[in-house]
């Protein structure tokens, strides 16, 4: 990727993340008419008033910004289903299923399309508190690497951002914990107790919160 | 040679060694500054950079005696014992696990590679918690402790939460290219 993702070490920058997003789609309601679109992604319209479509994020923010439409917020974007994650991600060790880029749509359509959402503030401080429940989660999962010998995480249902931001940190330090307990580093077992034996080469995969 | 264009790899190969000489060397009197001969007797003691050690080694030229903070009984080690993630390991050797990782298969010292382990274990649980909670005005005086590597972990995580944030703010969010900014002449 060119870009500003150069001069950081994650593979994305945000940005970059906040304009794959634009590609999912939403409902919008038109208030005007026009004849379907045509793209390489796909056909979409056409656009009568009143008559909802579904349409990419990106062309229904410039539409909203036209005054062409008005969006209609996606499901899981509503009070009720918000809170139900919020319980079910302090509840259990595992992460909700959510979209994949629940927090650029989340942020896109904050800031284009606030009196389309009902209860704007509610929804907003909910998904706050569901990301940085989340991202404890991941924190206190992090640590479980250095208990035992890690190749691998298997982390279900993160979501794009949050696998984007502990992306460099985790290649980093498993590349190191595996150069240092490589079979050269280590090669008698009475140094260190609860090591593998040494015919499994590859060790258990650990799963991160995620039974 | 994977790593020939490694930075990191060629600084590593910089950290002194201590070694002793098995046999008299003329001409390299720069080694040992104690007289002005010009040549090192058998058994002096000499501190000389890794990539030197190796290849002195490989010819028997000269016997390698474990760098302080990996020997055996040393004073790091036990701290590195006690509590790994306090001890300051870049005053010791900015590049602790890199050449912990040369230096043992060369003198089949069994005893580094769990003590590298060891102590990144430790320690790397001390960098997840600050690189994901510190704000950056703190950080300065924790980052004094840390070897090149883990350095480079706290700032992997470090910079990728800020540019988070960062985005997170807002701002501009598209910015003019500065050709752009130029105005048109009125005419």
């Amino acid at each position: 990727m060119a870009g500003p993702s150069e001069l950081q070490a994650s593979a994305f920058s945000a940005a970059e993340l906040e304009f794959l997003a634009e590609d999912e789609t939403i409902e919008i309601v038109p208030n005007m008419r026009m004849d379907p679109l045509n793209f390489i992604s796909g056909d979409f319209g056409p656009f009568r008033p009143q008559i909802a479509t579904e349409v990419p994020l990106w062309l229904a923010v410039a539409l909203k910004k036209r005054g062409k439409c008005t969006i209609r917020p996606p499901e899981w974007m509503s009070v009720e289903k918000l809170t139900q994650v919020l319980e079910a991600e302090r509840d259990s060790e595992k992460f909700q299923p959510l979209p994949f880029h629940y927090v650029e749509i989340s942020r896109l359509l904050f800031d284009h399309a606030r009196e389309d959402i009902p209860d704007i503030y509610m929804v907003r401080s909910l998904i706050e508190d569901i990301k940085d429940v989340r991202f404890h989660k991941i924190g206190t999962g992090l640590e479980i690497i250095s208990k035992e010998r890690t190749y691998a995480l298997r982390l279900k249902n993160l979501s794009a951002m949050e696998a984007n931001i502990v992306r460099p940190f985790i290649t980093r330090a498993l590349e190191t914990f595996s150069k240092l307990s490589s079979s050269e580093m280590i090669q008698e077992s009475d140094h260190v107790p609860n090591r593998q034996p040494q015919a499994m080469n590859r060790g258990p995969r650990r799963q991160l919160k995620d039974r | 040679m994977a790593k020939y264009y490694d930075v990191d790899d060629i600084l590593a190969e910089e950290e002194f060694v201590p070694s002793v000489f098995q046999h008299a060397a003329n001409e390299v009197g720069i080694f040992d500054t104690s007289d002005d001969t010009n040549k090192v007797e058998v058994g002096s003691r000499v501190e000389l950079p890794f990539w030197l050690v190796r290849e002195l080694y490989l010819r028997q030229l000269i016997s390698i005696r474990v760098p302080p903070y990996f020997d055996r009984g040393s004073r790091t080690r036990e701290e590195i014992g006690a509590d790994a993630a306090h001890v300051d390991l870049r005053s010791q050797c900015a590049y602790f696990y890199e050449l912990g990782c040369k230096v043992a298969p060369l003198i089949g010292d069994k005893t580094i590679g769990p003590l590298l382990l060891v102590a990144f274990r430790t320690r790397y649980k001390e960098v997840l918690i600050k690189a994901h909670t510190l704000t950056l005005a703190v950080a300065p005086k924790h980052l004094t402790l840390l070897t090149k590597e883990e350095a480079k972990l706290y700032e992997a995580g470090q910079s990728s939460i800020a540019a988070f944030k960062k985005w997170r703010m807002g701002g501009p969010r598209f910015q003019a290219a500065p050709v752009l900014g130029r105005k048109r002449k009125p005419t």
